[in-house]
C-alpha cells in the first residue's frame, strides 16, 4: 500500500525508520509495527556477509523497496560498525555483479565516512553510488523496479552535498553552491534516463521517477539561487501525461516550488493557484510544511486583497504577519513600515521581503479609499491625500509625489478617475471608483 | 576526469619519478590543472576554451607523464608569474617584428614608420585567446599581482585619463583589451585578496565610466552589450571576493552593483542579505532608496534621488533613466488623462530634470501632446515605440573632451 506522504510503496517494517514523517499505514497495521521494531533492532547488528546476502537477494528478486532501504541513510544499518568499512571492495566483488559491487562498496565506504563525520568524503562516495546505480538503471530495459533505490540514493546525495558545503563553510573554504551544483548535474543525468524512457508501458516506465527528481532539483536550485534552471523542468512536467497521476505528496512539493517561482516572476495569480493547491492538499499532520507553504501564500493573497484572519496566523505561528495584515487593511503606512523593519530578518531570510514591499501600493490605495469615504465627494482635493499621508508620518512626500502615486494607482486600475493639475483635484468616477482588489489582475 | 584521478590516486610515488621532474614540465602542469575543480565565477570564456586544447594532449600522454604529474600535485601546481614588466619580453619582440604593436606602445614619434620600434615602458601584454598547443601558463609570460596592479594604474593614468590620445573610442578599445589580459593573468594564477580586489575595482570603474562616456556611439566603436558582459563578470567576481575579509570600498561597489542592476530582485536580495555594517552605509542606503523607488514605480522619486548620486553612480544607473522618464509620461498619460485639462510644461520638465526643450521633445516622441507651455495628457495618445532618434545620450550632462579627460583619472581611481 502506498504511503500518503512519501508516495512510495514500501514494506511496513521500513516505516519505523521514517522518523519524522507520519505514515498512515503504521496506524492501521498495529501488529506489524511490533515486528518492525524487532526487525529494526536486528538490522543494527548483522554481519557484512548477511548484509551483502540480503542486498543480493533483493536485487535478484527485483525488490526495489527493500534494496532501497539497504542503501538508504534513513535505515539503521548505517549505524552498524560491522558495515562501516573503508575498503569493502573485495567482499562486494565476491558476492555481487558489477555495477552493484561498486555501488554497494561505495555505500559502505560512505557509512564509514559518515561515522567519522567526514561529509566531503561521504559526498564523494555517494557520487560513486549514484553513478554506478545509474549504470545498472540504464541497463534495466522496460522495468522500473529500481525506482525506490534511485529515490533513496539521490536524496542522500543532496543531503551530503549540503552537509559537505556546511563543513567547508565552517572551515572558511569552498564556495557556496559548488557542491550542490555538482549534485544537481548528477540528478540531471538520472532525470534524463527517466525522461527518455519511451519504450516501456506505463506501469513499467521510468517516467514515474521524474517528479521526485524534479523536486530534488528544485530544492537545490532554490538554495543556490538559480531559479532560471527550473524552467526546462517545469516544461517537461507540463508536457507529460503523467503530471496529475503522481502521488499527492510529490505534487504538493512540486506545486510549492512552482508557486514560489511564479512569485519570483511576479505572476501572482498563478502563484496563488499553485500555492493554494499545495496548502489544501498538504497532509494535515505536516504542520511544518503547511506553515512553510503559508509563508509564501500569505503575501500573494494579500496582494490580491485577501487578508488572513488572526486565527489562521495564530494556528500556524506566523505572528510576524499580524502587524503587516493590520497595516495594509487600515491603510496605515506607518505601521506597515514599522512591521517590515521589525521582522526584517525573518522576511529577508524567507525571501518575501520584496513582495511585502509591494503591499505598499495596496496600503496607499486603502488609505486613499478612506479619504474618499470621509470626504464624501467625487472631486477630492490633492491636499487631502497629502494631509492623510502626513498623519501617517510619511514626511518626505510632497504634492508631486502624491500625484505620481495616484497616477500609478489609476494606471493599475485601482482607482477610476483622473487628476486635474490645474484644479489640484482627483476626480473619481461616480460608480465604483475603488474597484475590489481581487478584480484587478 | 574521474578515471584520471583514480589512476593518479593509486600510483606509487617513487624517488625516481621525483628526480625526473624538469623545469620545462609546465605542460604537464596545465594538464593537471585541467582535472582540478575550478572556481567557476573566476572563469573567463578564454579559460574554458583552454580545456579543449588540453584534452588532445591528454590522450597522447603516457603513463610516465602522469606519474610526473602526481609529483607536481604534491607541490604547488598554481603558476606564479615572474614577468616584472607590463609586457613579456618575447611578446614585445614578436609583435614588433610582425608590426602588431598598438600606436600607444611604440616610441613616441615613430607611429608612421614602416616598422615602428617598441617602447618597453609603454608596451602592455595583449589579450589572446588560449588555443590548442598554446601554453598560457609559462611563468615568464605571467605578471605577478603587484605588476598587474601597476599595469592597471598605468592604463588608467597614462592612457584613459590622458588628453593626448584621441579619439577616446580608440583609447577605450586599447584599455579594454589590456584590462582583459590583466584579468586573464589573474585567473591563471588564481589571484585573490587585496591586489585582485584593487584590479577589479578599477576595471569596474573604467567600464562604468566608458558605458556613460561612449553611450550612443556607433556599434563598431563601442558595443554596449560586450561592455555589459565584461562589467557583469567583473562585478560578480568582485562581489565574490568581498566575501572574505574586510575591504575598504566594499559599500561603494555593493551600491554600484545594485544601481547597475536596477530592478533585479536577485541583486536587491543580495544587498538585503549583506551584513548590517555595509547595508547601513550611506552609499548602499541611497542605492536601496533608488531601487525601492524603481520597484514601487515612482519615477518622480527616482529622478529626485538620482540627483544625489555621484558621478560614477550616475554612470552605473544612467541607462535606466530614459526608460524611467518615459514611464513617468506613461503613468501621467493615464493618471491625468482628460481632454480639458492641461499640465504646465515647465513643471513637467522640472520633474523630468530636463531642459524645457528636451522635455518637449521627449513628449513628442512618446505621443504626448505638447503646445508651447502646456502638455495635454491622454492615455490613448501615448505610444510605447522606441525613442528612435531621441537617445539616452541627449540627456547626459554636456561635457567637452577636456572636461571628460580631467575627470577620467579621478573617477576611475575612485578619489573623491
Amino acid at each position: 500500500m502506498a504511503c500518503v506522504l512519501l508516495g512510495q510503496q514500501h514494506l511496513c517494517w521500513s516505516d519505523v525508520n521514517v522518523s519524522q514523517s507520519f505514515c498512515c499505514c503504521l496506524s492501521r497495521q498495529h501488529t506489524r509495527y511490533h515486528s518492525c521494531v524487532f526487525v529494526e533492532v536486528s538490522m543494527a547488528h548483522i554481519t557484512l556477509n548477511q548484509y551483502l546476502q540480503q542486498v543480493l537477494e533483493a536485487i535478484e528478486s527485483r525488490d526495489g523497496s527493500f534494496c532501497a532501504e539497504m542503501l538508504s541513510f534513513k535505515h539503521p544499518h548505517v549505524a552498524n560498525p560491522r558495515l562501516q568499512l573503508s575498503s569493502p571492495e573485495e567482499k562486494c566483488q565476491q558476492l555481487l555483479e558489477p555495477p552493484y559491487d561498486e555501488m554497494v562498496a561505495a555505500h559502505l565506504r560512505c557509512t564509514f565516512a559518515v561515522s567519522n563525520h567526514d561529509f566531503m568524503e561521504a559526498y564523494k562516495c555517494q557520487t560513486v553510488v549514484v553513478q554506478s546505480f545509474l549504470k545498472a538503471f540504464q541497463a534495466h530495459k522496460e522495468e522500473n523496479w529500481a525506482l525506490p533505490i534511485m529515490f533513496a540514493v539521490t536524496l542522500d546525495l543532496r543531503i551530503f552535498a549540503n552537509n559537505a558545503e556546511q563543513q567547508l563553510q565552517s572551515k572558511g573554504k569552498g564556495k557556496v553552491g559548488d557542491m550542490l551544483e555538482k549534485a544537481a548535474e548528477q540528478l540531471m543525468s538520472c532525470f534524463r534516463v527517466c525522461a527518455s524512457d519511451n519504450r516501456a508501458g506505463i506501469d513499467d516506465s521510468k517516467k514515474w521517477g521524474m517528479l521526485f527528481l524534479i523536486n530534488q532539483l528544485f530544492k537545490i536550485y532554490f538554495k543556490i539561487n538559480k531559479l532560471h534552471l527550473c524552467k526546462p523542468l517545469i516544461r517537461a512536467i507540463d508536457s507529460s501525461n503523467l503530471k496529475d497521476e503522481y502521488s499527492t505528496a510529490q505534487r504538493v512539493t512540486y506545486k510549492y516550488y512552482v508557486g514560489r517561482k511564479a512569485m519570483f516572476d511576479s505572476d501572482f495569480k498563478q502563484a496563488e493557484e499553485y500555492l493554494s493547491f499545495s496548502f489544501t492538499h498538504c497532509h494535515r499532520s505536516s504542520q511544518r510544511n503547511k506553515r512553510l507553504i503559508l509563508i509564501y501564500l500569505l503575501p500573494v493573497k494579500m496582494l490580491l486583497g485577501h487578508m488572513p484572519t488572526p486565527q489562521l496566523l495564530q494556528k500556524y505561528d506566523l505572528m510576524q504577519f499580524t502587524d503587516v495584515t493590520k497595516a495594509v487593511g487600515e491603510g496605515n503606512l506607518l505601521l506597515l513600515n514599522e512591521a517590515l523593519v521589525k521582522h526584517e530578518t525573518f522576511f529577508i531570510r524567507c525571501g518575501i521581503f520584496l513582495i511585502l514591499e509591494k503591499l505598499k501600493i495596496i496600503t496607499f490605495r486603502n488609505l486613499f479609499k478612506k479619504v474618499y469615504h470621509l470626504l464624501k465627494t467625487h472631486q477630492l482635493p490633492l491636499d487631502a491625500f497629502l494631509v492623510a499621508l502626513k498623519m501617517m508620518k510619511v514626511e518626505d512626500v510632497d504634492i508631486d509625489e502624491v500625484q505620481c502615486i495616484l497616477a500609478n494607482l489609476i494606471y493599475m486600475g485601482h482607482i477610476k478617475g483622473y487628476i486635474s493639475h490645474q484644479h489640484q483635484k482627483l476626480v473619481v468616477s461616480k460608480q465604483n471608483p475603488f474597484p475590489p482588489l481581487s478584480s484587478i489582475s | 576526469m574521474c578515471k584520471l584521478q583514480s589512476i593518479i590516486n593509486t600510483l606509487p610515488l617513487s624517488d625516481m619519478t621525483y628526480n625526473c621532474m624538469k623545469p620545462g614540465d609546465q605542460s604537464e602542469l596545465s594538464l593537471w590543472l585541467w582535472t582540478r575543480p575550478m572556481n567557476k565565477t573566476a572563469m573567463s570564456i578564454g579559460w574554458h576554451q583552454s580545456r579543449r586544447g588540453r584534452g588532445h594532449r591528454h590522450k597522447e600522454q603516457g603513463r610516465a607523464n602522469r606519474e610526473r604529474v602526481v609529483e607536481q600535485k604534491a607541490e604547488d601546481p598554481v603558476p606564479h608569474g615572474t614577468c616584472m614588466t607590463m609586457c613579456p619580453a618575447y611578446e614585445i619582440r614578436q609583435r614588433e617584428a610582425q608590426n602588431r604593436l598598438h600606436r600607444f606602445e611604440v616610441v613616441a614619434g615613430t607611429e608612421r614608420e614602416r616598422l615602428p620600434p617598441a617602447d618597453v615602458s609603454r608596451a602592455v601584454k595583449e589579450y589572446s585567446r588560449p588555443a590548442a598547443g598554446k601554453d598560457s601558463t609559462r611563468a615568464s609570460d605571467l605578471r605577478p599581482p603587484s605588476v598587474l596592479l601597476k599595469t592597471v594604474c598605468y592604463l588608467v593614468d597614462d592612457i584613459a585619463a590622458s588628453s593626448t590620445f584621441q579619439p577616446w573610442t580608440e583609447v577605450y578599445s586599447f584599455v579594454f583589451d589590456r584590462l582583459r589580459s590583466v584579468r586573464q593573468d589573474m585567473i591563471i594564477q588564481r589571484v585573490s585578496g587585496p591586489d585582485c580586489v584593487a584590479v577589479l575595482e578599477k576595471s569596474v570603474r573604467f567600464l562604468l565610466y566608458a558605458s556613460y562616456r561612449l553611450c550612443g556611439q556607433q556599434l563598431q566603436y563601442f558595443d554596449p552589450r560586450i561592455n555589459d558582459t565584461h562589467l557583469q563578470e567583473c562585478l560578480s567576481w568582485l562581489l565574490e571576493s568581498y566575501r572574505d575579509g574586510k575591504h575598504q570600498h566594499q559599500d561603494e561597489f555593493q551600491a554600484l552593483s545594485l544601481l547597475y542592476n536596477l530592478g533585479s530582485s536577485q541583486a536587491i536580495q543580495h544587498v538585503l542579505e549583506l551584513p548590517e555594517r555595509i547595508r547601513s552605509s550611506p552609499a548602499v542606503q541611497l542605492a536601496l532608496a533608488v531601487s525601492r523607488a524603481h520597484m514601487e514605480r515612482n519615477p518622480v522619486r527616482l529622478l529626485r534621488l538620482a540627483q544625489r548620486l555621484d558621478f560614477i553612480q550616475v554612470c552605473a544607473v544612467h541607462r535606466y533613466l530614459l526608460p524611467c522618464r518615459r514611464d513617468l509620461l506613461l503613468l501621467y498619460s493615464h493618471g491625468h488623462s482628460s481632454r480639458n485639462c492641461r499640465y504646465p510644461l515647465q513643471r513637467l520638465a522640472r520633474l523630468l530634470f530636463l531642459k524645457d526643450a528636451l522635455a518637449a521633445e521627449l513628449c513628442q516622441v512618446c505621443g504626448v501632446n505638447v503646445t508651447e507651455e502646456w502638455v495635454n495628457f491622454s492615455k490613448s495618445s501615448f505610444t510605447d515605440a522606441s525613442s528612435g532618434d531621441l537617445q539616452c545620450r541627449c540627456m547626459h550632462e554636456p561635457l567637452d573632451d577636456e572636461q571628460w579627460n580631467c575627470s577620467a583619472g579621478c573617477v576611475i581611481h575612485g578619489c573623491v
